[in-house]
């Protein structure tokens, strides 16, 4: 829900700048790639729900994302383990950047931009190692025993 | 040898939920089927967040009451607002004074109409500034704290023209779509051309399509567009804006692209020209 509202309050002004912002995906996608047996398509389908009330256009976009997303990070949770954090970056950011184009040519085609979309996969990028680090952090420190 | 990694959950789990997700995407954007309920839950936000706001309003008028001149800053806030609310006032009866002495008969009844209409001012509750500067959605939500039952497709005035219509009403707030959401349809004219203008999706921007062999179009940018009263909603001749560019979009087509006069996101208090009203 931060994540949402980070998203909701700074991409009216990263917009100017060709970028989209995505925290509120990364954040989730980080807690499925951290806790795979606590958070399952359920928690994915609930979790979507929500968002989609409070800060999307339409019902079950984000659903769908969630749960499609949560589904892939299940499949290869392992395989993500033994990867460099670049690579991680690279598939994080790339569903981040996917899941942007895919709002944009749903719900907003008039404003579909290939330079929205690199610039946005460039910085999700970095901002995935960031949330990477800090939320590792936040779960070692609360949920130790997790 | 293991040549892939083990499954937490059966595909089946995320199957049915990826296909009810479908559903509920498809119905809501084919049919709208949860615009109520998002609507509902838009309006419970904003409630959370003037609480939220009160309360936070609160806190700092405690402290302020101890400097000597509070009720000096507070005097002068709402004699602002009165002056605001004055200006938006102010505009539509000098339109609709203008109205009495250009239009003839056949616009005798609209005058009538006008005139029996209800003037309501309404302070603004929240824009969708993320859609608003990035998207094709451009709404806005009046805070309509007198209760006052309002209907759809209203024409909204801020500062000193036109910028939308009433939309919906959830709880106690009006939904306004904005003339620059693609999905308004607003017939404007100028001194050559009558034209249904859509909004561009991008603020303060709605366009037209134009036969390029139109031999009357001599419009040049910087040139005012007015509305031209042919949908019925607005009344005609009031300046929403001017000619900020001329592309050629097609050999037949050229588009013409309006700037509007009121920029949404200065103003403070928007008027609905409402019909005879009862109050809930």
């Amino acid at each position: 829900m931060l994540g949402f509202w980070l998203d909701d309050s700074l991409n009216p002004v990263s917009i100017k700048f060709f970028l989209e912002l995505n925290f509120g995906f990364l954040i989730f996608t980080y807690w499925v790639f951290a806790m795979p047996e606590k958070l399952q398509s359920l928690a994915a389908l609930f979790y979507g729900l929500v968002i989609d009330l409070f800060f999307s256009q339409v019902i079950g976009f984000n659903m769908i994302f969630f749960v499609a997303t949560s589904y892939v990070i299940h499949l290869y949770v392992f395989r993500f383990r033994i990867f460099s954090y670049f690579q991680l970056a690279v598939f994080f950011s790339g569903s981040s950047t996917f899941y942007i184009a895919c709002k944009y040519l749903l719900l907003s085609p008039h404003n579909y931009s290939y330079v929205v979309l690199i610039s946005s996969f460039l910085i999700n990028a970095v901002l995935w190692v960031g949330i990477y680090l800090i939320m590792r952090a936040f779960r070692r420190s609360i949920f130790s025993n997790l | 040898m293991a040549t892939s990694t083990p499954k937490y959950t059966p595909v089946r789990h995320y199957a049915i939920g990826f296909f009810l997700s479908a559903i509920l995407l498809y119905s809501d954007i084919t049919y709208g089927a949860f615009t109520p309920l998002r609507g509902l839950a838009n309006a419970s936000s904003l409630y959370a967040q003037m609480i939220s706001n009160g309360l936070l309003e609160n806190i700092s008028n405690t402290f302020y009451s101890f400097q000597k001149n509070r009720n000096l800053v507070i005097e002068n806030k709402e004699l602002q607002e009165q002056i605001l609310q004055i200006r938006t006032r102010d505009f539509i009866e000098r339109k609709n004074s203008q109205e009495k002495i250009k239009i003839i008969d056949f616009q005798k009844e609209l005058i009538s109409s006008l005139n029996n209409n209800n003037i309501h001012i309404y302070k603004i509750a929240s824009i969708d500034l993320r859609n608003y500067l990035c998207c094709s959605t451009h709404r806005i939500f009046l805070q309509n704290t007198k209760n006052v039952s309002m209907e759809r497709n209203v024409p909204v005035f801020a500062g000193t023209s036109f910028i939308g219509q009433t939309k919906d009403t959830f709880l106690d707030f009006i939904e306004v779509i904005l003339f620059s959401d693609t999905s308004h349809v607003l017939p404007v004219k100028s001194n050559f051309f009558y034209c249904d203008a859509r909004g561009k999706g991008k603020p303060m921007l709605i366009s037209c399509l134009l036969d390029q062999n139109n031999a009357d179009f001599q419009d040049q940018i910087g040139d005012k567009v007015y509305t031209s009263g042919l949908g019925g909603i607005f009344s005609k001749d009031v300046e929403i804006g001017f000619i900020s560019a001329i592309n050629t979009v097609s050999i037949n087509e050229t588009e013409i692209l309006i700037t509007l006069k009121t920029n949404p996101l200065n103003e403070i208090f928007y008027g609905v020209i409402g019909k005879e009203t009862d109050e809930i």
